[in-house]
């Protein structure tokens, strides 16, 4: 199955994409997920990340199904 | 009435903040946030602030119903500029109206601080030596 992955500000700049297709096998949990994704853009593991699915923060446990938007960004900044 | 916005446009607080005045409130407590030109001693150049827009502005309404439940308010109106921010100009406006003043000032006190911790907004600092995406306390 497939899912959108969204990148903002830091963790855009550091895989160079803003939006990605990320192929999963079926049931996998969020955590798994976003392990998988960090595994391939490594350079994500000098920040402290927070996760979203479907535009709410996760909390590891949600699972993922086709067609999620999941997306990966550090700590908010805005004001 | 309650209202959540983001804009790329300049933002004119005093249009904003007269947005929300329902007859029985008799206070509008307005936040004017802008771009500082100093942080810590360092001059910064412009800001770029960019947002995951929906689900900012999901999270903005969760604040204002929040509020609503937390303080003798009646309405909560955010506005949230992103793009490129000159120094000394409006990045977030927060409006809160109540019947009397003492809960709008803490409601509109509590509604920046929980945005600065939760909506999905990042700023880049730009100076004239370098740039940083500012990284929140979470």
């Amino acid at each position: 199955m497939n899912v959108q992955v969204l990148f903002f500000g830091a963790t855009a700049d550091e895989t160079g994409e803003r939006e990605i297709e990320f192929s999963f096998d079926e049931n996998i949990s969020a955590e798994r997920a976003f392990a998988e994704i960090v595994e391939k853009y490594p350079r994500l593991k000098a920040h402290k990340l927070l996760f979203a699915v479907n535009q709410e923060y996760a909390d590891g446990g949600e699972i993922i199904k086709n067609g999620d938007e999941l997306a990966i960004f550090t700590a908010v900044s805005g004001g | 009435m309650d209202f959540y916005e983001i804009t790329n446009e300049p933002l004119n607080v005093g249009e904003i903040a007269r947005r929300v005045v329902p007859v029985e409130c008799g206070a509008i407590v307005t936040l004017d946030g802008f771009v500082r030109k100093f942080t810590k001693g360092r001059e910064t150049q412009y800001l770029v602030y960019e947002g995951y827009e929906p689900m900012a502005l999901k999270e903005m309404e969760k604040l204002g119903e929040r509020a609503k439940q937390l303080f003798e308010i009646a309405n909560v109106g955010i506005v949230h500029r992103l793009g490129r921010l000159e120094i000394g100009e409006t990045s977030v406006v927060i409006s809160v109206a109540s019947p009397h003043r003492r809960a709008a000032f803490e409601a509109c006190e509590w509604l920046i601080k929980e945005l600065k911790k939760t909506v999905p907004i990042w700023k880049k600092e730009v100076y004239a030596d370098g740039e940083i995406w500012v990284t929140g306390n979470g």
